[in-house]
């Protein structure tokens, strides 16, 4: 009886939840224009891949020769697994109106109407596109009950690694709350961590690629075969179809039993993490500021200036509250990659430069990035506040400004000057770090006004706390020109420096200078005149 | 829906020695109640003294340190009776931006189970009563503070709780709208339903409450009928007002003056 109302309350939470969803999408034109952007880009994408299963389709005429249905077979479950904590770590930890959910169901129903309306997004962002693939594919093959049978079976598929991966997700949403060291750790070492797993990855990646161990043949041998098994079972009905194996019996009965256990598992851990404690207004970490009798008192050189006092401040939030800064993990997903080439191309002494240049380029990178990507968003709540104060916009400007060098500036001048202990020439790390005085600034005042062009206002419960992250696409763009701008300036002064000192190279670093400086100085005017319009 | 208990049978609500210790720091340090049902309680108290972390033990979101909790007779921790028992509008109203009050309101009838037509008749009741009619199709992400607490409002006593629980019901609401909370507090007790209120506004629990209770640094330093307060704290000073017995009782003897 109850298990039924929580599973109707459930449903009817999960609807809204999707609905509130689906009207997050299409609130403003902004969002509307970013989604008919990615349905534009996915879409032309299934031009090319729809015929491709269609004559897949076509071809194939044993279950076993079906493309990819082993890998499939063992990375659906296991992504799904993954996509499922993940996205629970990450947002789904708490529901919003806790308070009114909380007094009006059972918790159960809330778990339930949580991982139906995620099941929801999924199938709305990747479930119509893989339908249209299957689709495609069953025409090819004259199977009409081809997308019926799957979707039977992926059903049960969808609900185990959906409950499992909520309960493992909480849990660890617990369990980071238990141990607030380890929390901590966390934080300073998910970037660290992150790093580590990247080279890793490359490393592994160059491995490969030396070993000639191809993709395709690592796939191969990837597979379980219960649970190909089990996935073969929908081409029930066709030309495919051979026959019921109990593996695939025995996969079907283990995930239907799993689910449940699953949900109990959810269930007790979402009652710890939602009852236990004040839930999300705990605050993270301690609740005293350090040495918080002395009042707000900066470090030296940020206490002599009006805008260093302020940069202090955005430094001491960065500091106690990181979340805000898990946007910088992008640049860990740009750069990895190329620099794993680099590096597994290079031997020694010019391995040190490119150390060096990397140094620099991130040191640049991150006196824009870190606090200027979002400047009206994050300032938001302290806008009416900063407006109305008589510090005038351009040092509330200049501090943000300054905070990002503080951070900056020491990895693009120190970085490439310890290099020269590995064997970086000395006029080439004083180069580089000397271009790194230069363009952090100039990076700082594009970030600013990239940032006021496109301003994200809305927090997002991200890893547990409340943030307000830049647009991905301010920072794509600030990457992209970024990181592509250093790269051509780090190639110019190495030239520079080889001591071919034309007249050509010179008019072009002139050319090249001015647009840096010139676009960065316009947008920094244009962020001063997008504060100052607050106040006309 | 009627109470399915008997009034005076058992407190409406009843907490024995309740304590609530964040860390390091003792937000509530035993406290205990017991309210006949159909009482309007008062409860007051300074800024930080613990009514909020009251409220979210004695509605079940919160687990307390110590100590036990029941209302009508069932124990906070069971939370499938309580939700049918318990309305609860906390300090900041828990709504959905993307939602009109009006599908707000029916999505929350809907997780009551209330009947369609009995939910649909309620709804427009109140919402012509707090004058939400015709701003019921907007998305409440576009309404002020004081319509997103009366829509709060409704939707925490749209059920009927045997015991509702108001934190700062009035704050932020123009004088109609507060009036009218005013009346529906005192609606609801006639109709024997008990009404836990928290405020800082003390003319309004002069009002309404039955009985008051003040709590301080997490204790309940005194308990009872308003007209008894002040009596007392009029036995030690000039004046005679709740104001006058709440300085006292919650601020030793410093009194804050009127501005100069
Ligand atoms: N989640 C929490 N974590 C740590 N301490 C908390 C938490 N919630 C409340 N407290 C502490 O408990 C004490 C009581 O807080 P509570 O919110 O109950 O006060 P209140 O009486 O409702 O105050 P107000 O009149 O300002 O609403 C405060 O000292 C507060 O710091
Ligand atoms: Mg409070």
């Amino acid at each position: 009886m109850s298990h039924r109302r929580d599973l109707r309350h459930g449903c009817r939470i999960g609807r809204a939840e999707f609905v509130r969803s689906v009207r997050g999408y299409t609130r403003d034109a902004r969002r509307l224009l970013g989604l008919a952007v990615a349905v534009l880009f996915f879409g032309g994408q299934l031009v090319v891949t729809l015929p491709a299963a269609y004559a897949a389709g076509q071809s194939v005429r044993t279950a076993t020769a079906v493309p990819y249905l082993d890998p499939v077979a063992v990375t659906l479950p296991v992504g799904l697994l993954a996509l499922a904590t993940l996205r629970t770590m990450e947002r789904l930890g708490g529901v919003d109106a806790e308070e009114l959910l909380l007094t009006t169901v059972h918790p159960r129903a809330v778990v339930i109407g949580l991982v139906l309306a995620e099941l929801g997004r999924l199938a709305l962002w990747f479930g119509l596109p893989i339908a249209a693939l299957v689709v495609a594919f069953a025409a090819g093959l004259g199977a009409p009950t081809l997308p019926l049978t799957a979707g039977v079976l992926v059903l049960p598929l969808l609900a185990c690694t959906a409950v499992c991966g909520y309960a493992l997700g909480i849990t660890g949403l617990c369990v980071l709350r238990r141990l607030p060291t380890l929390r901590r750790l966390l934080k300073g070492g998910a970037v660290v961590g992150f790093l580590g797993l990247f080279v890793l990855s490359q490393v592994a990646a160059h491995a490969f690629v030396e070993r000639d161990v191809s993709v395709a043949g690592l796939l191969e041998v990837v597979s379980v075969p219960a649970l190909t098994d089990y996935l073969s079972l929908a081409f029930v009905g066709t030309p495919l179809y051979g026959g019921v194996s109990p593996a695939a019996v025995a996969v079907l009965a283990g995930l239907l039993a799993v689910t449940p256990i699953g949900l109990a598992a959810a269930e007790r851990s979402a009652d710890a993490l939602w009852f236990g404690d004040d839930g999300r207004s705990q605050p993270s970490g301690s609740t005293t500021a350090a040495g918080s009798g002395a009042g707000f008192a900066p470090p030296r050189p940020f206490a002599w200036r009006q805008s260093g006092r302020i940069a202090w401040g955005h430094l001491l939030r960065a500091i106690r509250h990181p979340q805000e800064l898990s946007h910088l993990l992008m640049l860990v997903f740009l750069a990895g990659p190329v620099l794993g080439s680099l590096a597994s191309g290079n031997d020694g002494g010019a391995l040190a430069s490119i150390l060096a240049g990397t140094g620099t380029a991130v040191g640049v990178y991150l006196a824009g990035a870190t606090f200027g990507l979002n400047p009206l968003g994050d300032d938001r709540p302290h806008l009416p506040l900063l407006l109305l104060v008589e510090t005038p916009t351009r040092t509330l400007l200049r501090g943000r400004v300054a905070a990002g060098l503080a951070l900056g500036l020491p990895v693009a001048v120190l970085v490439p000057v310890a290099t020269v202990a590995a064997g970086t020439p000395l006029p080439v790390a004083l180069g580089y770090a000397a271009l790194g005085l230069g363009l952090a600034p100039a990076a700082a005042g594009l970030a600013l006004g990239l940032g006021c062009a496109y301003p994200i206002y809305e927090p997002r419960e991200l890893w547990g706390a409340e943030t307000v992250a830049p647009s991905t696409l301010v920072l794509l763009g600030y990457s992209f020109v970024v990181l592509g701008g250093m790269s051509i300036w780090l190639v110019l002064v190495l030239v520079g420096l080889e001591g071919s000192l034309s007249p050509l190279l010179l008019a072009g670093a002139g050319t090249f200078a001015l647009l840096t400086a010139l676009p960065s100085a316009i947008l920094y005017r244009y962020a001063l005149n997008r504060y100052r319009g607050y106040t006309r | 829906m009627p109470s399915t208990h008997s009034p005076g049978a058992q407190p409406a609500v009843e907490a024995t020695d309740l304590r609530k210790r964040y860390g390091d720091e003792l937000a509530l340090d035993g406290v205990s109640l017991s309210l006949p049902s159909g009482t309007v309680y008062g409860f007051l108290g300074p800024n930080g003294a613990g009514k909020t972390t009251t409220m979210r033990l004695l509605t079940g979101l919160t687990k307390p340190t110590d100590g036990e909790a029941r209302v009508c007779g069932t124990p906070v921790a069971d939370r499938r009776e309580l939700v049918s028992q318990v309305g609860y509008l906390p300090e900041t109203p828990p709504l959905y931006e993307e939602f009109s009050a009006r599908e707000q309101l029916d999505y929350v009838a809907d997780l009551r189970d209330i009947p369609p037509e009995t939910a649909d008749e309620r709804i427009d009741a109140y919402l012509d009563r707090f004058e939400l009619r015709e701003d019921a199709a907007k998305r409440i992400g576009s309404y002020s503070k004081g319509m997103k607490r009366k829509t709060a409002f409704v939707q925490s006593v749209l059920h009927d709780p045997d015991v509702l629980f108001l934190d700062e019901p009035t704050s932020g609401l123009d004088p109609r709208a507060a009036r009218r909370i005013r009346e529906s507090i005192t609606d609801f007790a006639d109709d024997g339903t008990t009404v836990f209120l928290s405020t800082h506004i003390l003319p309004v629990v002069e009002a309404v409450a039955d009985t008051v209770g003040v709590l301080f640094e997490g204790r309940l330093v005194a308990e009872g009928p308003p007209a008894d307060l002040t009596d007392r704290a009029a036995a030690g000073a000039e004046s005679e007002t709740l104001e006058d017995a709440f300085l006292a009782v919650t601020g030793g003897d410093d009194p804050v003056e009127g501005g100069e």
